[in-house]
């Protein structure tokens, strides 16, 4: 995660300064969430939900998600995903690090021909949807999707991984 | 609380001198060139003050004057005029008018009788319900905004939006972050914050990389506390330019962290950083505690080339300054063509490299009318000279540290502070201002 540092401190930044900007949380409770981020990311091994939006989410319970998804269907014209009823593959193939879907809150959950589909719950943070669009030569339809559908599609692809991994060694005991 | 005031002359350069003269002095302006149109406004209007012309084609001064008194006889009027014999102001004081003025304008007297008979009309009409009214217009209204704004005019719609935000963003809790070009005045823009509060027990203390240490935040501290301050805002100019000592300083001041521990007096922090936030991020020149922090609250100052239309009110605005403080009577006003240049002009360096453009100009072409020949020079030698441009700005910027830090420490008491200077308190008052 250390090498996601500098993505991760931009977007949540971009993040919290957007929800403030649209008025969907306030800059007192900002500011909270600032304070624990910090505390988060400079723990010694670095959380890797170290997010504002998990703060304000689930601690301060301070911010309406489904006000920040509508926000980001009017205001952004795209649509929404719930990744629980999608069936996640394996990021291997797209050579696609795991570790940047925690950093970023975003997973590529699938590929037309070159057309990458991907969901965040952090499209609103300017870096997270630049970094991904370089990463994946622009070629992207973006989804919005909730902190919680993400962090379970995210475990669902370690455990893919996991299997993944566990086959590949199986077949070398062989 | 803003008046309204009508301006009326044909003259369509001297018009917008008297606009941006009565503008910058907070009142609300209906600038107008034909007397026609302007008694029909005026009847349709209510205005606290009328400033008119005397020659002009289709009726004068002394004409419109009689026609609108008998509309609204209590409207206080001011005639300007290049030339007006002593019988005709005789005449014109038999009529009712507040006040004569030749060309060339002492402004000074023009704002100060525009004031007094302002207040005199007030005066006058007092009754319940006026009082009642002016409560209300007191409560929400000053200028087109609702509220004071000096540190630019606001006649463009980045600036307006700026100024909003700003607004909007005045009860911050801890922290507020500046973001602005090189440049940017941004002592100005946290006066124009100052301003928002009517209260003499917000404080405001300025520090920069010249003067920012734990030592100097605490002294500054127990100064607005024996000044009777009940929250202090302390302003961190050039924060980019701070040593690493200094930035984690920056850092844990709105915390009240270490060396601050035992700070009691509530306190906010505006950090006002030049250059992209990003980049300097990028280069090491903010670390990440100041990275995050800073996002709580952050305003990007708008560039002047972001607000064309200010840059020729902010222009003759330092002309006016200029001319205060060299006690010149008349008002030198730029061309037509002068002023289409501020609005072209990219101003790289934005107040800073306007202000001693401007003052350039006036060095070397003080008259009563500012040439764009002489703007464009003065560019020039402000482009050529923009290091030197700079040392200026920071040596203005820690002049005013240095006195509003002794005026702290000697109680606010001003004879005392200009004899620590050696100089006068007229001095003394001019910088604090």
């Amino acid at each position: 995660m250390q090498q996601h540092r500098a993505l991760i401190l931009r977007s949540n930044r971009f993040l919290g300064s957007s929800l403030v900007n649209k008025g969907l949380v306030s800059s007192g409770d900002l500011e909270a969430a600032n304070e624990k981020f910090m505390e988060a990311i400079q723990s010694p091994e670095l959380l890797r939900n170290a997010s504002i939006l998990t703060t304000l989410l689930y601690d301060l319970k301070v911010l309406d998600e489904a006000k920040l998804l509508e926000h980001i269907v009017e205001e952004h014209g795209i649509g929404l995903i719930d990744l629980n009823y999608v069936e996640l593959r394996s990021l291997r193939p797209m050579n696609v690090d795991i570790s940047l879907c925690w950093a970023s809150s975003t997973i590529p959950f699938d590929k037309v021909e070159d057309t990458y589909m991907v969901a965040s719950c952090y499209y609103i943070s300017a870096p997270v949807v630049k970094y991904w669009e370089e990463l994946l030569d622009g070629k992207v339809v973006w989804y919005g999707a909730s902190m919680d559908s993400i962090n379970r599609g995210l475990e669902r692809l370690e455990e893919i991984h996991s299997a993944e991994d566990a086959a590949a060694a199986a077949a070398e005991e062989e | 609380m803003a008046y309204s005031v009508l301006i009326l002359d044909d003259d369509r350069d001297f018009n917008s001198l008297l606009t941006d003269i009565f503008e910058q002095a907070d009142y609300i302006v209906t600038s107008l060139e034909d007397p026609i149109e302007a008694v029909e406004v005026f009847t349709n209007t209510d205005y606290d003050l009328v400033v008119t012309d005397h020659k002009m084609p289709e009726m004068t001064g002394a004409e419109f004057m009689k026609v609108i008194k008998k509309i609204k006889p209590e409207v206080p009027v001011i005639m300007v005029s290049g030339y007006l014999e002593n019988d005709t102001i005789r005449e014109l004081i038999g009529e009712g008018v507040g006040g004569v003025f030749l060309k060339p304008l002492n402004i000074f007297s023009l704002l100060e009788r525009t004031a007094e008979l302002i207040e005199e009309a007030k005066k006058t009409q007092q009754s319940p319900q006026l009082a009642e009214d002016a409560e209300g217009d007191a409560a929400g209204s000053d200028g087109s905004l609702g509220f004071g704004f000096r540190s630019f005019p606001c006649k463009s719609q980045a600036s307006i939006d700026f100024a909003e935000r700003l607004y909007n963003l005045r009860n911050f809790k801890s922290t507020l972050s500046l973001i602005g070009e090189p440049g940017t005045h941004f002592r100005l823009i946290c006066e124009d914050i100052r301003g928002f509060y009517e209260s003499e027990k917000e404080h405001f203390i300025y520090l920069s990389a010249g003067s920012f240490d734990a030592e100097q935040v605490l002294s500054m501290l127990a100064a607005a506390k024996a000044a009777g301050a009940e929250r202090v805002t302390c302003v961190l100019l050039e924060v980019e330019a701070m040593s690493e000592d200094q930035k984690k300083l920056a850092a844990s001041l709105p915390k009240c962290d270490g060396l601050f521990e035992s700070i009691e007096t509530p306190l906010r922090t505006i950090f006002c950083v030049s250059g992209d936030l990003d980049s300097l991020f990028d280069e090491g020149l903010i670390d990440e505690n100041l990275y995050i922090l800073m996002g709580t609250a952050e305003v990007r100052v708008p560039a002047l080339r972001d607000c064309p239309s200010d840059i020729a009110v902010m222009a003759q605005q330092m002309v006016v300054d200029i001319i205060r403080e060299k006690g010149l009577g008349s008002v030198s006003r730029f061309e037509q063509s002068a002023r289409d240049f501020f609005r072209k002009h990219t101003w790289d360096h934005n107040y800073a490299q306007l202000r001693s453009t401007v003052r350039q100009v006036m060095e070397t072409n003080p008259g009563d009318v500012l040439t764009l020949a002489a703007l464009t020079a003065a560019v020039q030698v402000s482009a050529a000279a923009s290091p030197r441009a700079r040392f200026e700005a920071h040596l203005s910027s820690t002049r005013v540290d240095y006195v509003r830090a002794a005026s702290i420490l000697f109680g606010g008491d001003r004879l005392k502070v200009s004899n620590f200077f050696g100089t006068d308190t007229g001095v003394v008052e001019g910088v604090l201002k």
